[in-house]
């Protein structure tokens, strides 16, 4: 029965945030997404071998131009979150390439484990983990590249955007703290 | 100890909602998260504050005492007059005892009469004062001994803990030798809670000249 009553919540969620919050929220977002893909489609294009954007960095830009404060969109959790789960992403595809719905839940699976363990819980990082797997031949062929270029980098380069901008409007900040 | 706790802090998540509303920015934590962590964080900071706060911090350090050997009738007068219900008994600047309004009533009636309204009844009903006996006794025949005493390091909270396991209404606060310093009473703890907890107008910098 209590296992039941659970489902129903205990709660109610939280206020929404002031319209001053959502367009630096919007102007965040535009700015760390537009650094990033500029260098994807312009300096890297179509052809290159090497990529800068990919879908993890979206959520990523609602945490840390979203969401400021929380614990999950702080430096160490991005690029913590982000790294880490890179490099389990590639191993366990390495693994488990001939299996790929193995490789791809234990990615994610272990990624979380690990940020959790390692406080750099990101939610991102498990999108990062499942690219490594479902991402296809340009991803495959980067090997642990792939946690370098572009998950390093094009999260340093979001973080720049976010320590830059967060920090113009008086009532904002970033960040919470740092490691 | 958790309900009472609990019922001293009573913040409801609607005073949580308003405060998160006056916050800028997303706060990633729901109402019901924050009362759970405000309750618990409540309680490390009465238990932090329990502790922190020393014997030595609130005792009273002009003790009204007798000696060892004071007659029962000059006992008395220093406890009216003084106006305290009790007192610590000395000898040789030691504690030795104490004696309260309690061990008077006890000592009037012996075993049979445990009460204050006892001993009156029994006055009433009988023949003239039960006073009348301790006429020639000292301090040391009524006082209550060993006398239960706390150092000036002691914590508030511990303190509180023996008044209330030993039923006692002060303690005499002594050095290492057993030397008188001061005594707590119950007052003193009541006061000093209050105070921690609920500032009271006299503690806050900003009002003056309040005692």
């Amino acid at each position: 029965m209590n296992y039941f009553r659970k489902m129903m919540g205990t709660t109610k969620s939280p206020p929404a945030v002031s319209l001053f919050e959502i367009l630096w929220s919007w102007l965040g977002a535009f700015l760390g997404i537009s650094c990033v893909a500029l260098v994807h489609y312009h300096l890297l294009g179509e052809g290159a071998e090497l990529i800068m954007m990919i879908g993890s960095f979206g959520a990523s830009a609602v945490l840390i131009y979203g969401a400021t404060k929380s614990s999950l969109a702080q430096p160490r959790n991005l690029m913590g979150g982000h790294v880490l789960s890179a490099l389990i992403g590639v191993a366990l595809y390495q693994i488990f390439h001939d299996h790929l719905w193995i490789a791809a839940s234990t990615s994610v699976a272990t990624a979380i484990a690990v940020m959790h363990a390692t406080k750099t819980l990101h939610p991102p990082g498990g999108a990062t983990a499942l690219i490594a797997v479902i991402g296809g031949e340009k991803i495959h062929a980067l090997g642990y590249l792939y946690a370098v270029i572009p998950v390093g980098l094009g999260a340093l380069m979001m973080l720049i955007v976010a320590l830059l901008v967060n920090n113009i409007p008086k009532k904002r900040r970033y960040p919470e703290f740092w490691f | 100890m958790d309900s009472d706790s609990n019922r001293t802090f009573d913040i409801s998540e609607e005073d949580i909602y308003e405060a998160m509303k006056e916050i800028e920015g997303y706060l990633d934590i729901t109402p019901g998260d924050f009362r759970a962590l405000y309750a618990i964080a409540h309680r490390h900071a009465i238990t932090r504050l329990a502790t922190s706060v020393k014997a030595g911090d609130v005792m009273t350090r002009d003790v009204v005492f007798v000696e060892k050997g004071t007659p029962l009738a000059e006992v008395a007068d220093r406890m009216a007059r003084e106006g305290v219900s009790g007192v610590p008994v000395i000898q040789d600047q030691k504690v030795v005892g104490v004696i309260s309004e309690k061990d008077f009533v006890f000592a009037m009636g012996g075993e049979a009469l445990r009460s204050f309204m006892a001993v009156v009844a029994h006055c009433l009903g009988n023949k003239g004062c039960a006073a009348l006996p301790m006429r020639h006794q000292a301090a040391e025949h009524i006082m209550t001994q060993p006398a239960l005493t706390v150092s000036m390091e002691t914590p508030l909270s511990k303190v509180a803990n023996i008044m209330a396991e030993n039923n006692l209404n002060r303690v005499p606060v002594v050095d290492s030798e057993g030397k008188l310093l001061g005594i707590i009473a119950r007052a003193d703890i009541v006061q000093t809670s209050c105070t921690v907890i609920i500032p009271s107008e006299g503690m806050r910098p900003s009002s003056e000249g309040v005692a």
